[in-house]
């Protein structure tokens, strides 16, 4: 037991005094390491790890399987879709499903909204996030405090709560059935996400560095835009693919706000099942097709992204 | 003249600080003016103010009541089942190190699904006659009908069914979470407490759990929130039914709002369920986080 130095733990979080393990006696001795439990958690032995990996591979194919499903479907010919019993693979491949799904009316025109809006979103999101969180990290006032809980706090508010008095309103200021008026319902869902990502960046970059550019003459806003921003860039660039991606993907707001012209991809996918029936193979080419360009981008941009999705969580 | 700097940060919280007034709390706001009217669901309909007539309403509605003991099962199911996977993937990749990084890449990738995509490819896996489960399990020789089990039908077990995919979207984010928590254990605390004789249960409940307990609070409350929220996956699986057995508090709202026409009865609810998850949310983070206190 004495062997053990007492180590108090950080938690990557911002309270102290995490519980460290009780039964060791010793000096206290705070510390910060990282990436260090190699040689602790690590597995060494050959066949331990031979073990791990045939567990982690069961957990990838069960993990994984139900996307392929979902690809090879779409590839089936619209009778083999809802075959008694269904098959694995499409007997016979086929590209059917996607000229029918992509065919149909609507659908192109649904992929435009789709884009308009997350843009919209996005930039909404930027260009109201970014300042916000340099204001909260770099100024540290009470406002500052109060306005970051109160943004979490709205992370609470059910959308399906908030969605029918946000749609009055944009009848009511013209923009009923548009994407500005669902990209702004969006901006909602990502605009608080944002402030925290961006100021966990914001909390990273040394404060000497704007000193020093205001010193050189530079306004506070000049600093911030010509000297803050551009070290930020990567955490710029990761809350835009979180923002996008909120967007993208929601489909509360974009039932209750669009009706025909401004109808996002999501709205379209369900409207499937309700207007023509169970057209499952359509479905799952429309499916398909909707999700592959981002699951693609993530995987490209996958370290950063990681890096902000913990952020918040283990930063927080 | 320059500005304080107090000034210079409340001018740059201003903008995005008059949004979320604008578009979130006015809209809030407008909602709980609602919940004391009884309303029209034509638009410009007589408004006629009934006090606490909705709220009475709604708690004496067995779908109310029913649809809050639902909202609540199902939040604890998916963040319970959603924690242990979670936790059990992030050790996995922990113990095997960097040479498992690729995988935690590819294992990410249902994060970027949109939920109504989860819900209805889930739907297609669990259908009575041609949903692939059924027919795995059947030719497993675990069933004897491909149909014995109605996942999305039988009431009494569709509330289990329509979380599936929901765990399944988000499993991958506790696990990011956690993992992420875990590569911060000093590893010599880890090594010292083997030299010490600990072996894997008391490892993992007396050292790795209490470290992580901070990070795990934040997963905990983020994902119950979602959780608690969830609509598209069930609305696209079973829309409530069968018998509003898995009728969610989202659903239900929705439902009063546009099916039922009654938008004041569904502000009532709308309020009493936002309440309701901002006490359960202070008291998860003071209970399971309990900053400041030692075990």
């Amino acid at each position: 037991m004495s062997t053990a130095e007492r180590t108090t733990y950080d938690g990557g979080t911002r309270h102290k005094a995490a519980p460290a393990p009780s039964a060791q006696t010793g000096t206290v001795q705070p510390r910060k390491r990282r990436g260090v439990n190699r040689e602790g958690l690590e597995a060494g032995r050959r066949g331990t790890r031979t073990l791990l990996w045939i567990l982690l591979a069961a957990a990838m194919v069960l993990y994984g399987f139900p996307f392929l499903y979902l690809l090879f479907t779409s590839f089936k010919t619209p009778i083999d879709t809802i075959a008694v019993p269904p098959t694995i693979l499409p007997r016979e491949w086929t590209l059917e499903n996607y000229a029918n799904a992509l065919g149909r009316n609507g659908v192109p025109a649904s992929f435009i909204n789709s884009i308009q809006t997350a843009v919209i979103s996005t930039l909404l999101s930027l260009v109201l996030a970014v300042p916000a969180a340099y204001g909260i990290t770099r100024y540290k006032t009470l406002s500052g405090r109060i306005f970051i809980m109160a943004a979490l706090v709205t992370r609470m508010v059910p959308p399906v709560a908030i969605g029918i008095p946000l749609a009055s309103m944009m009848a009511s200021m013209g923009l009923a059935d548009t994407p500005i008026a669902l990209s702004i319902a969006h901006t909602t869902i990502s605009l608080p996400l944002s402030i925290w990502l961006m100021s966990s960046f914001f909390e990273a970059v040394p404060k000497d560095l704007e000193e020093a550019a205001t010193v050189d003459g530079c306004s506070r806003l000049g600093a911030l835009w010509r000297v803050v921003i551009p070290v930020v860039s990567g955490g710029v660039a990761v809350t835009a693919i979180f923002a996008f991606l909120a967007s993208w993907n929601e489909f509360l707001f974009a039932l209750l706000m669009t009706a025909i012209r401004s109808q996002t991809t999501p709205v379209v996918i369900a409207n499937f099942q309700t207007q023509f029936g169970l057209d499952w193979g359509s479905m799952t080419a429309l499916a398909a097709v909707y999700s592959i360009p981002v699951i693609l981008l993530t995987l490209l941009l996958q370290r950063k992204i990681v890096a902000g999705m913990t952020l918040g969580a283990v930063k927080g | 003249m320059r500005i304080s700097d107090r000034r210079f940060a409340l001018f740059l919280m201003t903008p995005a600080a008059l949004f979320l007034a604008v578009f979130v709390a006015f809209p809030l706001f407008r909602l709980v003016a609602d919940s004391f009217f009884k309303i029209s669901p034509i638009a410009g309909g007589p408004r006629e103010f009934v006090g606490l007539d909705n709220y009475v309403r709604a708690f004496a509605s067995e779908a109310f009541t029913g649809a809050g003991w639902r909202t609540l099962a199902y939040t604890l199911v998916v963040v319970t089942l959603e924690f242990a996977l979670g936790l059990g993937m992030a050790l996995l990749f922990t113990m095997l190190g960097r040479s498992s990084q690729i995988w935690r890449t590819v294992f990410m990738y249902p994060l970027m699904i949109a939920p109504i995509v989860a819900g209805l490819l889930w739907k297609f896996l669990m259908i009575d006659n041609f949903g692939l489960i059924g027919t795995l399990l059947h030719q497993a020789g675990i069933l004897s009908d491909p149909n014995q089990i109605g996942w999305l039908s039988d009431p009494n077990i569709v509330l289990f069914s329509v979380a599936i995919p929901d765990i399944w979207l988000t499993t991958s984010f506790m696990c990011l979470v956690l993992f992420a928590g875990l590569q911060n254990i000093p590893g010599d605390l880890i090594e010292a407490a083997r030299l010490d004789g600990a072996r894997a249960p008391a490892l993992l409940f007396r050292i790795i759990l209490p470290l992580l307990r901070p990070v795990i609070a934040v997963a905990l409350v983020v994902r119950g929130i979602d959780a608690a929220r969830a609509f598209d996956t069930i609305l696209i699986q079973t829309n409530g039914g069968p018998q509003s057995a898995s009728e969610t508090m989202s659903l239900l709202i929705y439902r009063t709002m546009i099916r039922f026409g009654d938008p004041g009865l569904a502000s009532a609810m709308g309020t009493i369920y936002l309440l309701a998850m901002l006490a359960i949310a202070f008291f998860a983070v003071a209970t399971i986080w309990r900053p400041g206190k030692d075990t």
